[in-house]
């Protein structure tokens, strides 16, 4: 495999010969699986494959070059930024060129106004780091640390943080998008030339072509820099303590503090952070599923077995935990009083303060993400929503009942509804709901559960973001549309006229239907014959 | 957990024996490029400056000089879906082992991710492939002359000067190693002085001979094992409790590489493997060893890979893979844990006059100098790549001297100084320590 000679050697005039290869030996490095999030699954085997060749750009004038020259000898690319998401980051069609954006690592951080500048290449960690170094904090995104922000910003962008830090499209600032045909467009308050302090543009706001609930998985354009809000922090150091497993950040207590609280029911569970949004305190507050706390107890895979053989649905249902992270922004005496509003709330809802770590491990700095494969070997989350609170813990109730019927192959967790918590001082409540499976099984079952949920949540009415471009577009389109499946392939053909960016996405998941024999006997839904796109 | 509710796995056999890759099929597929092999652990991240803890990929940034990469074409090769290419082979060898990977991996996923790497050039060996030119010429060395230089084996004991004792006969075996012996003489001289000022009685082998670690790194695990067998077997002779090395290559492969190569634990070798920073921190400890002389420097200290997250003590181990991936008998993971990091920190932080200070990337996050195990050799040009971006790092804690706990460290990191005109001694630990002791 490889793309064609002309093509390659333009766009080796591009980069230079040392920032792309068609070697085998190179491109396998860019296989999507077998493990990894989704990976060996039925999309992986039957959707991806190794790139024909890869460039890795340095700037955005060189992504503007590789994108024109991909378009005009008809190159399908994909934008790759830490290839951390899944075979949907993928190579998906033969001799396809993979634009890795590692290289694009610029930062810059404006203290004064509150904000960084960074590249596609750019992962959370150093820059919660840089940002706390200023007195400032931002979100270390739930896909870990090691996510590049940028793409996690137009994919996700979210975490317990989101309780005071807000949703994402709040904090993506100045934007540079190069478009699959390689035009530039700047976004916000770059459009004028002006400093990047600002998202909305002085017209329709195009930040929509970057994401909309979860993104649009790199099929209209590679952006290429971003400015993102930071947020004020407090003062003090937090300290890196231990060794490698057991590490965390030891907390100034009198600034930055965890605490748990166990209530009495789901009732009082959802009202107190309910209570604590509307009383504008604490940095974070969220519920976690109990099988994290296994992991972060058992000392490796063959413990966490042990430690949760020991649980059962009684205890499952029984867990009521709220988690608290009380941050004085200001000063200690806020800090305190913010502690003294939260022990009156739970005071009144029967909460009672387990001890808790004075430290953080996940979260502020560190997201584990990849300690989630420990268990069995593969994870996904398979679908989240932003609702109310109360509606928020039904879909992770809903999603339990539904993955009874697919255990094995997914892990068996006595019920647990997963992960939920408060964004945005407790105006929307989050729900995340997490699989696991070991990819050497049969994962049949897993392949059926993942479609079988859009159905449920069509059923359910819950608005997820399982929608567009993350399952067949012909079966979640006509319902929460009618005509939203319409309208984003009118925007592909719009802006990618050729559809050289990331085929076939945004119709993989229908492509995806039609291949797999065995998701066949789920089709009950309309599509075209023919799916209106260019075959690649 | 109820029983319908679980898959009846069947059971597969499973050893951790590096001379089979089918071994490591499961932590290669279950590689999820998280890039924690990469990436300085995040709870350490000093921000977007001094990032990165692999220098492989740091030096080549495409995936595949980078562990992800690597376990991905890993198990490509052992399905045969990927032939040997003078591309492939410096993708596998142009990588000092350095076990960042796997301690990175380790900290969540227990993959392991450094035994890949190592059966996967042992495989390139036996597939006729490996190793590299130039680390063929190291073996024809050894073999020849009994030290990798190509140095003659009489002068291997020229390093003695006058003022350092040696005893005919001791508990204590000073393994020197072909670096302390033919290129770095002054480490041999200052652990020497070191041990004699400890009151530590050292005797040297009677005809020491290299260890062997170029010839296990590259995969040459015939040869490295000829060299185990016959250099345990000398040390043994002597009768000698102990064996003292001042190299982190040579530390690790006693340590942990020849006991994985005979396939018994470190416990059973017969004696202790100890680097001189051990007996120093305990000569210490005990009065024995008086640090007095003030050495008027600020320094830093760069964690030699060997003494590091590499040294975790080796014990066999098979058994079976089953349900979810577990395995049994219990398996106690290697995670660079018992690393010489508080003892070596200990004697530095005792230096009077001194002053220490650490670098942004410390211990199980440190960045290899990047000549060990056959890089210097066969990639000249990544191990100076890495010397320098580490420099980097150096100059930027103000250190105006750098110390070491390997002669691999310290000769590359000199010649990264001479070559950037950088205003920066470098100095091996034994020596800093030999500078306080008032002789």
């Amino acid at each position: 495999m490889s793309i064609q000679k002309q093509a390659y050697n333009a766009l080796e005039a591009a980069v230079g010969a040392k920032y792309i290869s068609d070697d085998p030996a190179i491109c396998e490095g860019y296989r999507s699986g077998p493990g990894g999030y989704e990976s060996g699954l039925g999309y992986e085997r039957v959707m991806t494959t190794i790139p024909g060749a890869v460039v890795m750009p340095k700037t955005t004038e060189e992504v503007q070059k590789i994108v024109k020259i991909c378009n005009r000898y008809k190159v399908p690319y994909v934008p790759y930024s830490t290839g951390f998401y899944g075979p949907r980051s993928h190579c998906h069609v033969e001799n396809e060129l993979l634009i890795d954006l590692k290289r694009l690592n610029s930062f810059e951080i404006d203290e004064k106004h509150f904000y960084v500048v960074v590249g596609s290449g750019v992962i959370y960690s150093p820059i919660q780091q840089e940002a706390m170094n200023k007195g400032a904090y931002v979100i270390i995104g739930g896909g870990g640390a090691q996510a590049s922000a940028i793409a996690n910003l137009i994919g996700d962008g979210w975490s317990p943080l989101s309780h005071r830090i807000g949703l994402p499209h709040r904090r993506i600032l100045g934007t540079e998008l190069v478009l699959p045909d390689g035009e530039l467009v700047k976004m916000g308050s770059l459009a004028d030339g002006s400093d990047p302090f600002w998202g909305d543009g002085p017209g329709p706001d195009l930040r929509g072509l970057l994401r909309g609930f979860t993104g649009l998985r790199g099929c209209l354009g590679i952006v290429t820099k971003m400015a993102i809000k930071t947020l004020p922090f407090q003062p003090e150091p937090l300290v890196p303590t231990g060794i490698a497993p057991n590490t965390a950040l030891a907390l100034p207590e009198k600034r930055v503090k965890w605490v748990n609280f166990q209530m009495p029911s789901k009732a009082a569970q959802v009202k107190a952070m309910f209570e604590i949004g509307k009383a504008e305190i604490a940095g974070a507050v969220t519920k976690v599923p109990l099988f994290w706390r296994a992991i972060a107890k058992a000392e490796c895979k063959e413990e966490f077995w042990e430690i949760w053989g020991k649980e059962t649905e009684e205890t499952i249902k029984n867990f009521f935990i709220v988690r608290v992270l009380l941050i004085g922004y200001t000063s200690e005496e806020q800090m305190q009083y913010d502690e003294n509003v939260l022990n009156d709330i739970m005071t009144e809802l029967g909460g009672i303060a387990r001890p808790t770590k004075p430290s953080d491990e996940s979260w502020i700095k560190n997201a584990d993400s990849a300690g989630m494969w420990l268990m069995c070997g593969s994870y996904v989350s398979v679908d989240y929503i932003i609702e109310s609170l109360s509606q928020a813990t039904q879909h992770g109730e809903s999603y339990a009942d539904l993955k009874r019927k697919y255990t094995p192959p997914l892990m068996p967790d006595n019920g647990d509804p997963g992960w939920f918590q408060s964004f945005e001082l407790g105006h929307q409540g989050y729900s995340e709901f997490l699989v696991y499976w070991d990819q050497d099984e049969d994962t049949t079952g897993v392949d059926h559960f993942y479609l079988e949920t859009a159905k449920m949540n069509i059923k359910e009415r819950f608005y997820t973001s399982l929608l567009g471009p993350h399952q067949p577009l012909y079966l979640t389109g006509p319902m929460y549309g009618p005509n939203y499946h319409e309208w984003l392939l009118k925007v592909k053909d719009e802006f990618d006229p050729l559809w050289i960016c990331h085929p076939p996405v945004p119709l993989a998941h229908d492509e995806f239907i039609e291949r797999a024999e065995w998701m066949k006997p789920l089709k009950d839904w309309e599509s075209p014959k023919k799916l209106p796109m260019p075959k690649w | 957990m109820r029983k319908d509710e679980m898959f009846d796995t069947p059971k597969k056999k499973v050893a951790l024996d590096v001379t089979n890759l089918d071994n490591f099929v499961y932590d290669m597929d279950h590689c999820i490029k998280c890039k924690g092999c990469y990436w300085v652990e995040h709870t350490y991240m000093p921000g977007v400056e001094f990032s990165v803890r692999c220098p492989s990929n740091l030096w080549n940034d495409f995936d595949s000089y980078g562990a992800f990469g690597k376990m991905r074409i890993g198990l490509a090769v052992n399905e045969g879906k990927l032939k040997w290419t003078d591309k492939l082979l410096e993708v596998i060898y142009a990588d000092p082992l350095c076990g960042a990977c796997d301690v990175g991996c380790k900290r969540n996923l227990d993959l392991e991710i450094g035994l890949s790497l190592e059966a996967l050039r042992i495989k390139a060996v036996k597939d006729g492939a490996g190793p590299m030119p130039a680390h063929k010429k190291i073996a024809k060395n050894i073999a020849a002359k009994h030290n990798q230089f190509g140095s003659p084996h009489e002068n291997r004991k020229k390093w003695i000067t006058k003022d350092v004792q040696v005893a005919e006969k001791a508990d204590v075996v000073y393994f020197v190693g072909c670096s302390g012996s033919y290129v770095n003489p002054e480490i041999a001289r200052a652990t020497a002085r070191v041990l004699n000022a400890s009151g530590r009685k050292f005797m040297l082998l009677p005809d020491e001979w290299c260890c062997g670690n170029t010839l296990y790194s590259v995969g040459m695990i015939d040869e490295a094992r000829e060299l185990a067998k016959r250099n345990i077997e000398a040390v043994r002779a002597t009768g000698a409790k102990t064996l003292v090395t001042s190299c982190a290559e040579g530390y690790r492969m006693w340590k942990v590489d020849y006991p994985k190569l005979l396939n018994i634990a470190t416990s059973d070798l017969g004696f202790n493997v100890v680097h001189l920073i051990e007996v120093a921190d305990e000569a210490m400890k005990k009065g024995d060893l008086k640090l007095t002389k003030p050495v008027d420097v600020r320094f830093t200290y760069h964690d030699s890979c060997g003494v590091s997250r590499l040294c975790d003590p080796w014990t066999p181990w098979s058994g079976e893979r089953g349900w979810m991936g577990t395995v049994s008998p219990a398996l106690k993971r290697r995670r660079g844990t018992t690393g010489l990091y508080a003892q070596s920190r200990n004697i530095l932080n005792a230096i009077p006059g001194a002053k220490f200070v650490e670098m942004p990337r410390k211990r199980e996050n440190a960045f290899c100098c990047g000549a060990g195990r056959g890089t210097k050799e066969a990639f000249p040009d990544l191990a100076s790549f890495s010397a320098k971006h580490r420099l980097d790092e150096v100059k930027s804690v103000s250190a105006e001297v750098l110390v070491s706990a390997c002669p691999w460290c310290k000769s590359n990191f000199s010649q990264a100084v001479k070559e950037n005109g950088d205003n920066v001694k470098v100095m091996d630990i034994a020596e800093i320590i030999s500078a306080a002791v008032e002789l």
